[in-house]
């Protein structure tokens, strides 16, 4: 059973977000709003107002003193310094962002490349594409993945030639919108690939990244493992 | 434990403008406006935490990632747009229903432990501030057993299907039952009635 939710109406949509704020949602109607939310300002600001309406019902839970050793792991997880404030709205975490942006050229002629085989005659819709390449590697390597967005929505990420995922970690994929400064999850990506609905065609520009989790996802979200193949959709 | 309490005196300015300095230091990497901001923190959203996930061990996981995230993405958090208790409370509760949503999925068939204590009362406990004002007056409005839905899946962080087995409802009747709520709240605090 799941609370996936048809399309909506935009009342729908707000009362979507009421409920995903509440808690009331399962685990995968929860990662679908997330999912449109990253790819839909309305959606996220309905979000953001439920947050704020809904606050205060946490005012009525007696404060509970956290174990004592909660801290000396926090310390400890932060030991390594962040990166330095000279880039205050991209921090740590896109290390590996810029990394692998290093690779947008080798990753755009990929990707027309793979959209000129994929635009046959008769398909005139416009589709936007991404080869998801190992970050750093060389031009000549094979993307891991490439990815296909329509305008309806669908996204579809198919195995290229990806290499083993290690043993005791899971794909995961991730979407960061261009002007957005996190990515958001799309959830798990089995090696085969799959297809996914967003709320509207991811616009040209927006990243695509893979990363390497525990399984069942990253406990932060956002990526906390490396991010093995990353690209960027562009309009062919 | 330097706790923001709500006590007679605006009871949320002060802390609100704390906490946003706190989170921009933070934002710099300072680790001591990190530590503080944990302190001052900490045992509320713990709680929060506590009664989601009912077992500590889960509840500091949803802590510690929460404030892993804080410690990240500081910078994220805009002063101008937000409220920093919120924003905390929000990364806390996503984190803590993550982690009971997927528990329930990959072990279905184990059962939630009992509850810690029965759901509190929403309109005795709401602290003073504005935003909590608004939302007592128009819960008011909300006949009593959806008042207490709407609190106890908030509170619990209990699913659809979790809080009809709760409250002895059909599931379908609880989806309606909560969708009315929200829109009736939301009627109720849009129009500032």
């Amino acid at each position: 059973m799941s609370d996936l939710p048809p399309p909506a109406e935009p009342d729908d949509a707000d009362l979507l977000a009421g409920e995903y704020v509440l808690g009331t949602l399962d685990a995968a109607a929860m990662a679908s709003v997330r999912g449109r939310a990253a790819t839909d300002p309305a959606l996220a600001d309905a979000i953001a107002v439920w947050e704020r309406r809904l606050a205060p019902l946490a005012d009525a839970v007696p404060p509970v003193l956290p174990p004592p050793g909660l801290w000396r792991r926090l310390e400890q997880a932060i030991a390594v310094p962040p990166v330095p404030a000279n880039d205050p709205a991209k921090p740590s975490l896109w290390r590996s962002v810029r990394l692998w942006q290093g690779t947008t050229a080798a990753a755009l002629a990929l990707a027309a490349a793979f959209a000129a085989v994929a635009l046959l005659p008769g398909q005139p819709a416009p589709m936007r594409f991404a080869a998801l390449g190992t970050p750093g590697a060389a031009a000549t390597v094979a993307p891991g993945y490439m990815a296909k967005a329509m305008p309806d929505g669908t996204l579809v990420v198919a195995a290229v030639a990806p290499a083993p995922v290690p043993a005791g970690r899971e794909m995961e994929l991730w979407i960061l919108p261009p002007g957005a400064d996190r990515p958001a999850s799309l959830g798990m990506l089995p090696a085969a690939g799959r297809s996914i609905t967003v709320a509207s065609m991811p616009a040209t520009g927006t990243h695509l990244m893979i990363s390497l989790e525990p399984p069942g996802g990253s406990p932060t979200g956002a990526p906390s493992g490396p991010v093995v193949y990353a690209g960027v959709l562009v309009t062919v | 434990m330097e706790r923001p309490h709500p006590g007679p005196r605006r009871p949320d300015a002060a802390s609100v403008v704390d906490l946003a300095g706190l989170l921009q230091r933070v934002a710099g990497g300072d680790r001591a406006a990190f530590r503080r901001l944990y302190e001052a923190q900490a045992a509320r959203l713990y709680g929060v935490a506590l009664r989601i996930t009912r077992q500590p061990a889960l509840a500091a996981d949803a802590v510690h990632d929460a404030f892993l995230q804080v410690w990240h993405h500081a910078a994220r958090f805009d002063i101008a747009r937000g409220n920093a208790q919120t924003w905390l409370l929000t990364l806390v509760r996503y984190r803590a229903l993550d982690i009971v949503r997927r528990r329930a999925r990959e072990a279905p068939e184990q059962t939630m432990p009992e509850p810690i204590d029965e759901a509190p009362d929403p309109l005795a406990q709401l602290a003073g501030s504005r935003d909590a004002a608004a939302l007592h007056r128009c819960l008011e409005r909300l006949q009593a057993d959806r008042r207490r839905l709407v609190a106890l899946a908030f509170v619990e962080g209990l699913s659809h299907s979790e809080a009809a087995e709760r409250v002895g409802m059909p599931l379908g009747t609880v989806k309606s039952t909560i969708r009315r709520s929200l829109q009736s709240l939301r009627t109720c605090l849009e129009s500032g009635a």
